[in-house]
């Protein structure tokens, strides 16, 4: 059965499928290819954003596959339907789908996510020792694990070796 | 005033400023205005650290 926020995007040659579902908000996707995977903006997902070599080393990093793409060719008669069927009043996006659940915060809200990363989402800064800057973010995930192999980043390595809290 | 959240070298997360901190349940914890979470995994005080970084000898 599809969840009814389920979406795909397409250019033509492969097809990128989002599970919103399974979403963790590691933010692999939009950290590394913020021209295709932006939040902010709706759709969120512009396929033409990058080349498709791109699109699919930066789609298969993401941790849950909640992000998964196929190559078009390989669709079948329903994935192909899926294409043809935009509404865009109803685009949905990652930041959407959490403000829903969570109306009125404070400046930043740190999620422990459970065995898995600390979810920061809101007006933040993320520095280094040093005081310097690392990244101006709106939502990021840091490793509680102490396994990433991109700190301080999670990138879903806790759910390999098996982390608890 | 933002919030800071600055990563301590092969140590924990310090985080000041305007912020809330939800359990893995969702649930607000009361915190101190700053705070150290843990980052190595070793922590017996989860989500805050407890210095066991150190022996533990975590690099991030």
């Amino acid at each position: 059965m599809n969840n009814p926020n389920d979406r795909q995007y397409s250019n033509g040659e492969i097809t990128v499928f989002w599970k919103p579902a399974k979403c963790i908000h590691a933010t692999t996707c939009f950290r590394e290819l913020l021209d295709v995977y932006n939040p902010r903006k709706r759709p969120w997902v512009n396929m033409q954003g990058a080349t498709t070599e791109r699109i699919i080393e930066v789609t298969d990093k993401c941790p849950t596959q909640a992000i998964y793409w196929k190559y078009n060719k390989d669709l079948s008669e329903a994935e192909k339907a899926g294409n043809q069927s935009h509404d865009p009043d109803n685009e949905v996006n990652p930041e959407v789908l959490h403000q829903e659940k969570q109306p009125l915060r404070p400046k930043t809200t740190i999620r422990i996510m459970p065995d898995g990363p600390l979810l920061l989402e809101g007006d933040f800064q993320l520095t280094g020792e040093d005081g310097k800057e690392i990244k101006t973010m709106v939502m990021t995930s840091v490793c509680r694990c102490g396994n990433t192999l991109s700190p301080p980043f999670c990138d879903g390595t806790h759910r390999k070796t098996g982390f608890k809290d | 005033m933002s919030t800071n959240c600055k990563l301590i070298e092969n140590g924990p997360l310090e985080v000041s400023g305007d912020f809330e901190i939800l359990d893995t349940k969702g649930i607000k914890i009361e915190s101190e205005k700053t705070v150290y979470l843990c980052r190595c995994g070793s922590s017996k005080n989860k989500p805050f650290c407890d210095g066991s970084h150190k022996s533990t000898g975590f690099s991030g």
